[in-house]
């Protein structure tokens, strides 16, 4: 009796995900395998053509490698960051909580309106960025920032790192905050330099945080389509174009829902991969213990 | 010997305490123009005149200031609905997901299931599914509910983006409840409802109000689905409508920026109530291992 009721309190649950996450997942590997658009109700199996296609494209594989490296380009850059922001907190001086407050603001806001807060600033005209270079004499840089191929990736990236960084700082600083202050101590009488404490303290002591931090951000990053779809739209040409846009591209606005469902499918292969590996890391951890 | 050594020990330490305030002082600074300068600046254009913003000076006359972009959004867009819209899908992605996961989130808890880890599991790994591929699925599936272009057939999709942390955040908050606290509950009649309304809830508060702005905030913000769900101005978010203003051809920044202010400020004022418990509700589990 007792025993029947968790799988009644669980069942709404596994329902929804199973009709709204599990399904459309299955689904959508199907439907790589057909010939489906969005405007048409019939459709034909076609084999594999759509991946015979897709490893034709020159546009996949540009969107590939930019996936392969922005992912993580970005979530290093934030690690790294994130670490130096906690480590910023961390120290005592005043003004500190009201900036501890203040500072994970960025995250909360909605991604369009990132973007948008972004797009005006890089505006050519009225951008911040351009009256900032206009009046320090530098008017031959003045562009829009997202319009000029060199830039518009870089751009990209800070845009992740605007959101993102203050919540690993935060979650970072959380995380020292367990490290009891007696093994500073004692390392400084053991003569341990800054460095030394960082490598062999205060890094194990936020080992779980990190790895949880690290595996989120690059199936989140991975995974991002409204940053790249909302600021370029992939472009100028195709500077900017990642997995998940080229996916939303071939779906909705080219109606070849087949096409984008493989290139969707070979992201989740990718995602897969990478699953499996943090598994085996999370497995070996375990082991050490 | 021995007292210099000494001395000469809390001098360095002084030394090294004083470089690191420094330290953390600029990297404030720096901090608070790279990632709150940014927001403040769209507030700040949001009250001024199209002319004021056109004359790229950093600090315009006072005389520039004017209400009339929000009176403008007002008269000329149909904010307030898509403002309701916002808030009713919202709100009910919310209370959804907060009904489905306390249940859920409680009888992986408490109860024996069979499989339990692998659900746990595969509740992790829905994060690694590209939200892209499952859109096209997913739109047919709620085309086939006939619940195209209906708020609910958008807050039925949205509940997949929340419900994987909502339910795994939970479980891992009802974990640090004792069991004994059910069971005298039980021993005094209580059913399942009761036990979690009365005691349950109000002890797991700190993690339902985490799991209630995580699932608002990311309904609010959400512009995939919104984007391909809603097919006219009855369901239509503010997201995408910030998303559709700057992205025009001519934009009327002063319009923007009162359009972005008015779309971020409920998601800060909403922050501004949990931000304290925010990480710890995020990070849930990654802390207590």
């Amino acid at each position: 009796m007792d025993r029947r009721k968790g799988y009644y309190l669980i069942l709404p649950a596994v329902f929804i995900m199973c009709m709204f996450t599990l399904y459309p997942v299955i689904e959508g590997i199907r439907v790589a395998f057909t010939d489906k658009s969005l405007l048409r109700g019939s459709y034909h199996y076609i084999g594999y053509a759509n991946y015979i296609q897709m490893i034709q494209d020159p546009i996949f594989w540009v969107s590939f490698w930019h996936s392969l490296i922005l992912t993580p380009t970005v979530v290093v850059l934030q690690l790294v960051l994130g670490i130096v922001l906690a480590w910023t907190m961390k120290q005592k001086i005043p003004g500190m909580a009201i900036f501890k407050s203040l500072i994970m603001a960025s995250w909360v806001i909605p991604v369009a309106a990132t973007v948008t807060v972004f797009k005006f600033m890089a505006q050519p005209d009225v951008g911040f960025i351009n009256i900032i270079l206009t009046s320090l004499g530098l008017k031959e840089m003045v562009k829009y920032w997202f319009g000029v191929p060199e830039f518009a990736m870089p751009f990209i990236i800070l845009l992740h790192l605007w959101r993102n960084v203050p919540f690993y700082g935060i979650a970072f600083l959380a995380a020292m905050q367990t490290i009891p202050i007696s093994s500073y101590e004692s390392a400084e009488i053991d003569g341990a330099g800054p460095f030394q404490k960082f490598w062999f303290i205060t890094l194990p002591g936020i080992r779980s945080m990190l790895i949880l931090m690290v595996t989120i951000h690059v199936l989140w990053t991975f995974n991002n389509f409204d940053f790249i779809y909302l600021a370029t739209g992939g472009g100028p040409v195709n500077s900017t174009d990642v997995l998940p846009v080229l996916v939303y591209r071939q779906s909705w606005d080219n109606y070849a829902a087949g096409y984008g469902a493989s290139i969707g499918s070979v992201m989740l292969l990718i995602m897969g991969l990478y699953f499996i590996v943090y598994l085996m890391i999370q497995e070996r951890g375990e082991y050490k213990r | 010997m021995k007292i210099t050594d000494l001395l000469n020990f809390n001098f360095n330490r002084k030394q090294i305490r004083i470089r690191n305030n420094i330290t953390a002082y600029i990297i404030v600074v720096l901090s608070l123009i790279f990632f709150i300068f940014p927001m403040l600046w769209i507030f700040y254009c949001s009250f001024r005149t199209q002319e004021s913003i056109f004359t790229a000076k950093l600090i315009p006359p006072l005389e520039g200031f004017t209400l009339i972009n929000y009176s403008n959004i007002f008269s000329e867009t149909d904010f307030p609905r898509y403002f309701l819209n916002s808030i009713e899908i919202s709100g009910l992605v919310t209370l959804l997901s907060l009904i489905i996961s306390i249940l859920g989130g409680y009888g992986l808890s408490r109860y024996e299931i069979k499989g339990k880890k692998t659900i746990l599991l595969g509740i992790f790994s829905t994060q690694m599914f590209p939200q892209v591929l499952m859109l096209i699925p997913l739109f047919i599936l709620v085309f086939t509910l006939k619940l195209i272009d209906k708020k609910i057939g958008i807050v039925l999709t949205q509940l997949i983006l929340v419900l994987p942390f909502c339910m795994w955040m939970l479980k891992s908050y009802f974990d640090t409840i004792p069991n004994d606290v059910d069971d005298s509950a039980k021993i005094d009649g209580c059913n399942i409802f009761q036990l979690l309304w009365k005691i349950i809830l109000p002890i797991a508060a700190p993690g339902i109000m985490v799991a209630a702005f995580f699932s608002f905030v990311v309904s609010w913000s959400d512009y995939l689905i919104v984007s391909v769900i809603s097919q006219s101005q009855s369901t239509a978010t503010l997201t995408l409508i910030v998303a559709r203003l700057s992205s025009s051809l001519n934009i009327r920044w002063g319009l923007v920026c009162a359009a972005v202010t008015l779309t971020i400020i409920p998601t800060l004022f909403l922050f501004s109530f949990v931000q304290r418990r925010l990480i710890e509700g995020m990070t849930a589990g990654a802390l207590r291992e």
